[in-house]
Parts: C-alpha cells; sequence; structure tokens
C-alpha cells in the first residue's frame, strides 16, 4: 500500500469512527426527545419503544405547568424566571468584577501583586466542600439564608478562574497602547474602559458564558441555601419534582430535563465561535 | 458624547433593578392586618389537599391569624436546616422519628404550657401516638396524622394459587409458605411476581427487629441491633432473596415502580402481599380500584409477638425562633380538636390519634378496613422508632446493612455487627456531647 | 499630584480590591474558621465547643468516611483517564482535516452543557434495567457472547462504571481545549517526522503529546480536584449512595454530617482532609510532570 493510499485509508477510518462515535454520544439525546413526547405507558413498555405512538406535545406544557393547581408543585415557569434573574446578577457580577481584577493583575503594578496573583492560582485549589460550613454560617450570621444573595453576591468579588483567563487576555494587549494613552493625561479608569475594554469583547464573552453556564447548572448552593419553593431554581425545581414519591413520570421527566437543556443548546449554537475562539485567545492551552 | 457613554448607567440600572426584583422574589408577603402564620407540611398531592382544607376551615373560623401552608420536600432536613439558617416556618409537620432529634437540638420548643392551657392532655389520645412526642417528660410535638401497620394481600392472586383468600397467614411460617405459592417465576430463574417482598415499600426496614422481638436501643445508651431477636428477624429477611436469587432479584426490583404510581409492585399484581399502611387503601382506589385486596395483622413471629405493627405518626411542632408561636399553636389546638382531627384523617382515609370518636367516623369510613388499623394501634406489639437524636443516622445505617443483607453480600450477623460496630461510639459521642451541655 | 508608580500602585489596589475582599470574606475567613469548627463540636444551632482531636479521632475510625473515600478515589482513578484519553482521541479524530468536523464537533460538545441535574435525571433513565436503552442496545453486541448488560442502578459492581459512563459522555469541553492545544502544534514538526518515517503512533506519542503536555497538565490538575469533589449526580441518581453505599462520595458524606446529622465541626474535619489531599495530589502531579511536559520555546 502506498502512501496516497494509506492517508486515504486513515481517512476513511477517521470518518468511520467519527460518525460510529456520533451516533454513540446522540444516543442519549434521542432518547430524551422520545421519551418527552411519549404518552406514560410507553415509557414503561418491555421492549423498548422508540418511536412514540403520537406526539404528545402537551407533555411539555405538562411539565410546565404541573400540579399548579394541586399544590405541591410550583411550575416550571416559576423556576425558569428565578434561575434566569440569579444568572443575571451572577453573569454581571462575574464580568464586573473579574475585569477590574484581571486588569490590575495584568497591567498595573502595585507591591505584592505578583504574591497576590499566586495566592490566586493556589485558591483553585481549594474544593468548595471545605468552605460550605463557615460560608452557612457566615450568611447565618448576615440572615441571609433563604434569600439569593448568597448566591450572586460572592460572583461581584472575583473568581480565580475568571480571573486567570482574563489576565492572560489583557496582558496580549499591547502596553504601548495604555503607555500612549497615559501620556495623553488619560486616567487608569479611562484606559480601562476606553482602550482595553473594547478590545477585549470576546474574552469577556467567554467569562460570562462559563459564568452563565455555572450559575444555570448549580446544584449544591440552591440545595443549601434557597428554602421556600417558590424561589427555586431549575435544578432544584426538578431534583425536588423527581424525588417526589409520586411515581417516576419519565414522559413529564424528561419534557422539563429538556426545558432546562433547551436554552444552553441555543445560547451555544449562537455563540459558538465566540466560544471556540475564546478558548484559544484566552490560551487556555498552555 | 458617544453612544458608549451611555452603556455602563443603563447596565447599572439594568442590574440594580433587577437585584430589587430578586429581593423580591424572596420577601416575605405584605401586611394584611392579619398574623401569618408560615406552615410547612410534607405532603403533596390529596393529602396535602386534606391538611388544606382543615387549614382553609381555621382561616374561615376567625379573621386574626392567616396559615400559610407550603408543601416542602426533604422537610426534615430542610427545617433544620432554615432553623439553623434563622428562618424557619411558625408550625412544620415533621415525621414522628425526627422529633428526638429536634428535642435534643434546641431546634424545637416544648408545648407543655400551652397544652395545660387549652387543656389538651394525654388521656384524650391514644397512648401509643401521643408519646411518640414526649422526649425526657416534655411534649414537643403534637400527633397530626396516625399510621399503623397491617400486611395487605391480593385476594384474586390468593385463589389463584389456592390459597383461601379469608384465611390470611398468621404466623411467619404460613406467610412464608403463602410467598412461595405466590411466586412465579419462568424456566431461566426470570422472576415474573413475588409472593412476598420485605423491601417493599422500604419504609420500615429497622421494624423487622422489633417484629420478631428484638430492640433497637435499651434508651441507656447501647445499640442493640444485632441481639439474636434481630439477626432472626433479618435472616428471615434474606432467606427471600436466598429463594429468589440474587440477580434474578435485582433486575425484578430494578423494573419496579415507585409506591404513587400504577407500577407499584403490589397494585401491579408484581408482589402478592406486603405490608402497609392505613393510606394504602386510598392509594389502591386511585390506581387499581378493581383490585380485590385486604388487610389482615401481620403474621406473628412466634408465641407473645402477635399483631406486631409499626406505629408510626406524623406530627406538628413549633421551631424554635418561630416569629409567631402563640398565633402557630391556636392553629395546632384547632388541628387537634376532634372536629379539625377527624377532617384531616378522613381526607388522608387514615384513622385518628383520639380516643373519642365521634359516631360515623367509623361508619362512614371508606376504607374497609379501618377498624382493623384502630385495633392495632392498642397492640402491646406496637413498635415505633427508638428515640434517639441520632437516629437519622442509625436508620442510615439499618437501611444500609438491609440492603446488604437482601443483596446477600453480607450474613445479616455481619451487617448487623458492623451497625452496631459503628453507630455505639457515635452514640456514645453523642450522649457525652449533650451531657456536656448539660442535658440528659 | 502622586508620581506615576505611587498612582498607579493605589489604582491597582482599588481594582483588585472586589478579588481581596472577597478572597478575605469568602476563602481566607471560612478556611480558618474550618480549621477551627474541625476541632470543636459544634452544629449552628449550638455554639461550638472545643473538642480538641476528637474529630479527626473519630474520623480515623469511621468505616463510612473510609468507604466514602475509597468510592472517590476509586471513581477518580477511573474516570479521569478515561475522560482525558477519550477527550484527547476524539480531539486528534477532529484535527484530522475531514469533512463536517464542526458538526461533530458539536455532536461531541452538547453533551457537556447539560445542566448536571437533567444529566442525572436522564441517564437514570437510560440505565434502567427494565426500561433503559442502554442495555437493549448492548445486548445486540453482548448477546453474541452469551452475555448481557448488568443492572446498572442496582448492582454495586456496576454503579460506579455507570457514572464513568456518563462522565465521558461529558467530555466535549475538555476535547475543545485539546483541540486548541493540537492546532497549536507546529506543522512543521509533524511533517519532519514523517520525513523520519514516524508512522502514526510514533507521531502520537513523540510529537503530538509532548507538544499538548502543559495542556493534559492542566486538566489532569482541574480534573483531579473536580472528580474529588463529585456530588450532584451521586445524590441525584443513587439517594444516600446506594446499592450498598458504592455510590456514596466524599462530599455527600460531608453534606450529610453537616446539613443531616448536623455535626459540623466532624463535616469541617473531613473538608480540611479534602483540602490537604488535593494539596498533596497537585504538587506530586506537577512535580511528577516535570520530565514529561515541554513549554513551546523550550
Amino acid at each position: 500500500m502506498n502512501k496516497q493510499q494509506a492517508h486515504t485509508a486513515q481517512r476513511i477510518l477517521v470518518q468511520v469512527a467519527l460518525v460510529v462515535l456520533s451516533a454513540i454520544f446522540l444516543v442519549p439525546f434521542l432518547w430524551l426527545l422520545t421519551t418527552a413526547l411519549k404518552p406514560i405507558k410507553e415509557t414503561m413498555t418491555v421492549p423498548i419503544q422508540w418511536i412514540p405512538s403520537k406526539l404528545m406535545w402537551g407533555n411539555f406544557k405538562d411539565a410546565v405547568t404541573a400540579g399548579h393547581e394541586t399544590v405541591g408543585y410550583y411550575p416550571f415557569l416559576v423556576y425558569f424566571r428565578n434561575t434566569v434573574v440569579l444568572c443575571v446578577l451572577i453573569v454581571a457580577g462575574t464580568v464586573a468584577s473579574n475585569a477590574l481584577v484581571a486588569y490590575s493583575f495584568a497591567r498595573l503594578r502595585w507591591p505584592g501583586r505578583d504574591f497576590a496573583f499566586s495566592v490566586t492560582i493556589a485558591t483553585m485549589m481549594i474544593p468548595f466542600p471545605v468552605l460550605m460550613v463557615p460560608t452557612f454560617a457566615l450568611f447565618r450570621h448576615l440572615d441571609w439564608i433563604g434569600t439569593y444573595r448568597p448566591l450572586w453576591v460572592p460572583a461581584w468579588f472575583g473568581s480565580a478562574f475568571s480571573i486567570f483567563l482574563l489576565r492572560q487576555f489583557f496582558m496580549t494587549i499591547p502596553f504601548e497602547l495604555s503607555e500612549a494613552a497615559k501620556i495623553d493625561g488619560a486616567s487608569e479608569w479611562r484606559i480601562f474602559r476606553s482602550i482595553v475594554l473594547p478590545l477585549s469583547k470576546a474574552a469577556l464573552a467567554v467569562v460570562a458564558l462559563f459564568a452563565f453556564m455555572g450559575a444555570w447548572n448549580d446544584f449544591l448552593g440552591p440545595l443549601i441555601y434557597l428554602l421556600d419553593q417558590k424561589t427555586f431554581t431549575l435544578s432544584l425545581g426538578l431534583q425536588f419534582y423527581q424525588s417526589q414519591n409520586g411515581g417516576t413520570q419519565w414522559n413529564l421527566l424528561m419534557a422539563a430535563s429538556t426545558i432546562i437543556i433547551a436554552p444552553v443548546i441555543i445560547l451555544f449554537f449562537f455563540t459558538q465561535r465566540l466560544f471556540i475562539q475564546g478558548i484559544a485567545i484566552t490560551g487556555l492551552k498552555g | 458624547m458617544d453612544r458608549s457613554a451611555f452603556t455602563l448607567p443603563i447596565l447599572t440600572v439594568a442590574v440594580l433593578g433587577t437585584v430589587y426584583f430578586s429581593e423580591f422574589l424572596t420577601s416575605p408577603d405584605k401586611p394584611d392586618g392579619k398574623v401569618h402564620v408560615k406552615y410547612w407540611e410534607k405532603w403533596t398531592a390529596f393529602e396535602f389537599d386534606a391538611m388544606k382544607k382543615v387549614v382553609d376551615s381555621f382561616n374561615k373560623s376567625q379573621d386574626k391569624i392567616q396559615v400559610d401552608i407550603l408543601s416542602v420536600s426533604g422537610i426534615e432536613d430542610k427545617t433544620l436546616m432554615a432553623i439553623s439558617g434563622g428562618v424557619p416556618p411558625d408550625v412544620v409537620g415533621l415525621y414522628g422519628p425526627n422529633v428526638t432529634q429536634y428535642a435534643d437540638n434546641h431546634a424545637v420548643i416544648p408545648l407543655d404550657d400551652m397544652c395545660k392551657a387549652a387543656g389538651i392532655t394525654r388521656d384524650q389520645y391514644i397512648e401509643a401516638y401521643w408519646d411518640i412526642g414526649v422526649i425526657r417528660g416534655k411534649v414537643y410535638a403534637l400527633p397530626s396524622t396516625p399510621a399503623t401497620t397491617a400486611l395487605h394481600y391480593n385476594k384474586e392472586m390468593f385463589q389463584e394459587v389456592g390459597l383461601d383468600p379469608e384465611k390470611p397467614p398468621t404466623t411467619i411460617q404460613e406467610l412464608d409458605e403463602a410467598a412461595n405459592k405466590l411466586t412465579k417465576k419462568e424456566a431461566n430463574g426470570h422472576i415474573l411476581r413475588t409472593g412476598f417482598l420485605p423491601s417493599e415499600p422500604g419504609w420500615w426496614n429497622w421494624a423487622w427487629g422489633p417484629f420478631f422481638g428484638g430492640k433497637l436501643y435499651d434508651d441507656n445508651g447501647h445499640i442493640t441491633i444485632n441481639s439474636p431477636e434481630n439477626v432472626r428477624a433479618y435472616e428471615w429477611v434474606q432467606h427471600f432473596s436466598k429463594d429468589y436469587g440474587g440477580t434474578a432479584l435485582q433486575t425484578f426490583k430494578g423494573g419496579l415502580g415507585g409506591f404513587s404510581s400504577p407500577q407499584n409492585a403490589f397494585m401491579s399484581n408484581q408482589c402478592g402481599m406486603e405490608i402497609q399502611g392505613v393510606w394504602m387503601y386510598n392509594f389502591i382506589n386511585m390506581f387499581k380500584p378493581t383490585m380485590k385486596w385486604a388487610a389482615a395483622p401481620f403474621p406473628s413471629a412466634g408465641p407473645g409477638l402477635e399483631n406486631p405493627t409499626v406505629v408510626d405518626m406524623d406530627v406538628l411542632c413549633i421551631p424554635t425562633g418561630a416569629k409567631h408561636p402563640k398565633e402557630a399553636f391556636e392553629f395546632v389546638k384547632y388541628v387537634e380538636s376532634q372536629k379539625g382531627m377527624e377532617l384531616l384523617c378522613m381526607g388522608q382515609k387514615k384513622i385518628t390519634p383520639l380516643k373519642n370518636v365521634s359516631a360515623g367516623f367509623i361508619e362512614n369510613h371508606p376504607n374497609p378496613f379501618i377498624k382493623l388499623f384502630i385495633k392495632l394501634a392498642y397492640s402491646k406489639n406496637a413498635v415505633s422508632t427508638p428515640k434517639i437524636g441520632c437516629w437519622s443516622q442509625y436508620n442510615d445505617e439499618i437501611n444500609n446493612a438491609f440492603n446488604a443483607i437482601t443483596l446477600m453480600q453480607k450474613t445479616p450477623q455481619q451487617a448487623l455487627d458492623e451497625v452496631k460496630d459503628r453507630m455505639q461510639p457515635i452514640v456514645d459521642r453523642y450522649l457525652e456531647h449533650l451531657k456536656a451541655r448539660g442535658e440528659k | 499630584m502622586m508620581s506615576g508608580g505611587k498612582r498607579e500602585a493605589k489604582y491597582g489596589f482599588l481594582f483588585a480590591s472586589p478579588w481581596l475582599l472577597g478572597f478575605t470574606i469568602f476563602m481566607l475567613y471560612p478556611l480558618v474558621a474550618s480549621i477551627y469548627f474541625s476541632f470543636c463540636d459544634y452544629s449552628v444551632l449550638k455554639s461550638p465547643i472545643y473538642i480538641g482531636l476528637d474529630n479527626y479521632k473519630a474520623l480515623w475510625g469511621d468505616e463510612v468516611f473510609w468507604i466514602a473515600l475509597k468510592n472517590t478515589l476509586m471513581y477518580s482513578v477511573i474516570a479521569l483517564p478515561a475522560g482525558m484519553a477519550t477527550a484527547i482521541i476524539l480531539a486528534m479524530l477532529l484535527n484530522a482535516k475531514v469533512k463536517g468536523m464542526t458538526v461533530y464537533r458539536t455532536i461531541f460538545f452538547i453533551p457537556s452543557l447539560v445542566p448536571q441535574v437533567s444529566l442525572a435525571v436522564l441517564w437514570m433513565f437510560v440505565l434502567d434495567g427494565e426500561h433503559g436503552i442502554l442495555n437493549p442496545l448492548l445486548n445486540k453486541v453482548l448477546n453474541i457472547f452469551h452475555l448481557s448488560g448488568p443492572n446498572w442502578m442496582t448492582d454495586p459492581n456496576w454503579s460506579k462504571p455507570a457514572l464513568v459512563l456518563m462522565s465521558v459522555w461529558g467530555v466535549g469541553n475538555a476535547m475543545l481545549i485539546y483541540l486548541a492545544g493540537l492546532q497549536d502544534v507546529p506543522a512543521q514538526l509533524i511533517e519532519a517526522s514523517e520525513l523520519d518515517g514516524a508512522n502514526g503512533w510514533q507521531k502520537t506519542r513523540h510529537v503530538t503529546l509532548p507538544m499538548i503536555s502543559p495542556v493534559i497538565l492542566f486538566n489532569g490538575i482541574m480534573g483531579i480536584i473536580g472528580t474529588l469533589q463529585v456530588f450532584t449526580v451521586p445524590y441525584i441518581m443513587f439517594p444516600n449512595g446506594q446499592p450498598v453505599r458504592s455510590t456514596y462520595f466524599y462530599t455527600e458524606y460531608l453534606y450529610d454530617n453537616a446539613f443531616r446529622y448536623h455535626k459540623m465541626g466532624y463535616a469541617s474535619a473531613m473538608g480540611w482532609i479534602m483540602f490537604v489531599m488535593i494539596l498533596g495530589l497537585t504538587f506530586v502531579s506537577v512535580k511528577m510532570s516535570e520530565k514529561h511536559v515541554h513549554y513551546q520555546g523550550s
């Protein structure tokens, strides 16, 4: 087999592998969607039935408004709204605070800066469980349990990972630009706002994206701090729905899950390029 | 002025607006002249509705207090968190077994004085139930809905295999024989239906020992989970796994539905007999009204062990730090009255914990076996959970051992010895710490 | 007018202040408080009482602690390499310039976006012994060998593998990072090795992997930190770590101790032990990698 043939063979192999693997990766999603659309009886058939006999689009409506009258559950729309509110606050805080802090680490000189940065990196190794109890006690002291504050206020104080990401990026912006502006008499704030920030849209978007995903996804935080059901987020709401003794309504459960997954996937489709670009720019790989 | 000069102020306003909104979402409701009593309950669906009717009736009966009832899942944990978080409800519906832990932790307040003032006394109740709420001589919880358990069996299945549907088993040996006859397996070992599954519904895994005459705790600091009677009980539990076949049983169990669903093992004819409570009638009515079933006292494991039953109870407590304890108690008093109690218990199709039953309650009760359940509440072999504060952990350990036993991973003696070895130091330390704080 | 240096320093602190504050309040204070609590009997409802090393001694003799630790380590030891290998292999496949790469990339990436709770709920159904789809599909192949899919949810030997399977399904984001790293490998190096007669495997081993070794290290460390803390998925799929505590992981036991048994001192001790473990493992990884990690430009 000559080089050319070997190459082609290799490419075919790769194509085949990709197709097979994609199919495998897609199966759970297909199962999710088909189950969401089935009438309840068909979810428990043996052997399993792939295609629903009729498409119960109503399942989505049921999942979203389930039990509104038969008290016990709040509609998923309520959880959806709560989660969105929380996400807005968390994303805003993450972007705002981390941009400032990373800028300071990247482009301003101050005594102890590099030591502080090493400590910052080190904090990425602190697991949440070790902070869980005292943080709870702290919020208890402030009377914040049961509110959203423990979930979004810390986001306004920076986080190691985002600082790391943004710092890497900010360091790639030529320092000459800042120097020139300083000579023209611009304040640090002006330089930050009018020169560096506009050039950093992609990096900031990546930070925002990660922050959104983290917030949308968060379970342990709401589990500990949210008590009143009407304040639950989607994660907590779904788990509450699933853990009730009221029998496993798989089709509704899958419908509800789809509703939670969908916005994230839609968001991804719109920001794909940004995302991938962002990972490259911020030098995560190196 | 370029456009971008506006972005920051606009964003700031947007964020502030969102903050305000988020506060609004989690803030208490606006004042309307009434005292709002926050009431957290564990129930959902029709059981929740039953209590809601009582709440509505109370709210209508006067205009000073409004009780706001909320269904909370994982209530025993959430409430403790709320209490330690400083934001407890004013009244909470816990499970009987939780009371000791709450009392030990000062998480709920003693109700003796309020009971005395309201004329609520022990002799108005079936003793077994009243006592569940009494810890170290003080009343920390009052009964809401009581329960007893009995053997529920499928009459049609009995007939099908040649058993007399009017003569349910009265001893454990008879139960075993009946289970054998009722079990159906395919040639390759695949289980089609089981006669009896000790893991259904799996809510009282701790009770098997006491049913066989064993004790879980000697009230003197000693864990007695591995006593001979208890071991004998779990050996009996394990023999079902042995008879059905380990892997086959696992597969079979994996396909069973949840309790409140049409795939419930008993209601879907996959299990011929099971231990269940007084509410079961209602669920059968909902999911399989055509089923021909009956309830009987659970078979006895030996002389002196007749009519064993689990006596359990849902309770009402007032958390420490509640903002409106007096008003909360007004509501509790209403629930404890004959009128309130019967409204609630009839709504949930259970028996009432009060001795005085109004005319017609029993006669009009839809559960055909209601008299049996009431009689069982007076049984001298009624068992309830031991009163130790670390019951939560002890129960987890017992459940874990039960799991290992039914999966045939350990012998009952091994599994129970392990539970004892693990729990004894925990209990010792727990009691030490209590003493160090001046309790006990 | 302040000197340029002083002015810059002032702004430096000002801009960094959110983090300096945040670090102190939300990291430093809890870390220190946590150590203090670990030496106390504490339950938030009651004030802490100093009890010395009691909690640590108790942990040493606590069988459940060791089970939780063992489970967590067993899970990490398998999930981490499995995940990394899968991510790297997928990245390499995507790196080969074949048609439809963006579609494949999307398909592999999307599962990693699924929120943990939905993931748990979805896979509970996928893995279900009687009604799920995994076994029927597997059995099409396994039945040829007279084998059949195991009871993922109820067999203690297969519950952890079930979790590993799920985590592999979600390697999409790691894959993207490796892909970015791969695309950075200078083409000349690959061509040079080809000219030297290297075949696919040799190219991978001696050129590609070393070139992306910093990425591997970074992901590896983040992976260790992540898998040791796993909580949400097992908590939802396998309540109480059933069957037989096979999926009872460290964080869940910590959570149970803190918020269900109200032994917050005990939980704090567990937290600190986890932190020390992570520090140790990270340090070891970095030391071990010094020989193998090549940074571009060195």
